[in-house]
């Protein structure tokens, strides 16, 4: 099988990839962060201090 | 949200370009791969299972466990999705989905589906219990192999085997809370395994084409439509008597044995229309249509009132 050809992004390209990017990474902070306090309460309930 | 996954936008450029250039992938189409509108409909089974268990879960601990079921229904989505790119691009239904449209690398979605499914599944077991980590496990397993890999491109009986994957999401609510499974989580089982046939032959009916043409060996596809509306009748009948089931063996009060006598004489009447229709081509296929959009309507409301009468018992 092979490998789709990399050229090098154009500059609306590039543009592209740096909005998908930066609008994946901030998805995932809010996951992450939501992760976060998830966890954080999971382990207060388990240990029974809710 | 921004433009709709499924339709595409002004400033939209394929992940795939003409000179096979690797765009990285939208979140929406991540988002797209985990089927939202299914997502919905096993959330609020399994929440309606949590709902009418006896015993008391924490509210932390009951959220953890309706994420985990959607974060697991989600996996097995973007699994099916995975598989099923061929079929996808080739029905109209889902050509516009991230992989047939080359909005995303196939690889992305299965790494996508086997992270989800043991992010959903290890949580599932550490913040509640194992059991219902394990049946959350075997749904996924059940949707992604055993529906999607051996049955959908193989038998016309696929959607009816392949229920039962969509009928555990009450049976793991259920177990989040008891740690066991007893008699009335197995008729919420069958209820939801019993109306998927008639759910999806209705869909599949004025679907016919597009399955044909993907090569799905659908009921209408393989048996003709007259045997297609035949099978959803006879479907009918069991799964009305499992809906009532519960209210005739004292589960329930007269609340929700009204409600299911009535939902279901509606959908035998449904059903029945269906049987006597001759049409053809789906344009004349105006009761399918109806019985499709109420199958949907029928599990909300019976489900939503099975919770709210368990939750009124002493």
């Amino acid at each position: 099988m092979t490998e789709p050809e990399q050229r090098p992004y154009t500059i609306e390209e590039s543009r592209i990839v740096r909005e998908r990017q930066a609008a994946r990474s901030k998805v995932m902070a809010v996951i992450l962060v939501g992760l976060c306090i998830l966890f954080f309460t999971i382990t207060l309930v388990k240990i029974g201090l809710m | 949200m921004g433009r709709s996954p499924q339709t595409g936008g002004p400033k939209t450029i394929m992940t795939t370009t003409t000179t096979n250039l690797i765009l990285p992938a939208e979140w929406r189409d991540f988002w797209a791969l985990t089927k939202p509108r299914v997502m919905s409909l096993v959330v609020f089974t399994a929440l309606c299972g949590l709902l009418a268990a006896p015993g008391h879960i924490h509210p932390v601990i009951g959220f953890t466990a309706i994420l985990c079921i959607a974060l697991g229904a989600g996996a097995s989505g973007a699994l099916n999705q995975y598989y099923e790119s061929d079929i996808d691009a080739k029905m109209v239904r889902t050509a516009k989905r991230p992989l047939p449209d080359g909005r995303m690398e196939r690889i992305s979605a299965l790494q996508f589906g086997l992270g989800l499914a043991a992010f959903s599944v290890g949580i599932m077991g550490v913040a509640v219990n194992w059991l219902s980590a394990g049946i959350l496990a075997f749904s996924i397993f059940f949707y992604a192999v055993v529906y999607t890999i051996w049955l959908k491109r193989n038998t016309p009986q696929n959607i009816v085997i392949g229920g039962a994957a969509g009928a555990f999401p009450p049976v793991i609510g259920w177990a989040a809370v008891t740690g066991d499974v007893t008699l009335i989580p197995v008729l919420l089982f069958t209820i939801i395994f019993l109306w998927t046939p008639p759910h999806f032959w209705a869909l599949a009916l004025f679907m016919k084409t597009d399955y044909a043409a993907a090569g799905v060996p659908m009921l209408p596809v393989v048996s003709g439509q007259k045997t297609t509306r035949n099978q959803i009748l006879l479907y009918s009948f069991p799964m009305a008597a499992a809906a009532i089931a519960p209210f005739a063996l004292g589960q329930t009060s007269w609340l929700y044995g009204a409600t299911a006598i009535a939902l279901n004489a509606i959908f035998l009447s449904l059903a029945f229309a269906v049987w006597r229709n001759t049409a053809e081509r789906a344009e004349d296929m105006k009761p399918e249509k109806r019985l499709f959009a109420y199958s949907i309507l029928y599990l909300f409301l019976l489900f939503a009132m099975f919770a709210f009468d368990r939750m009124l018992m002493p």
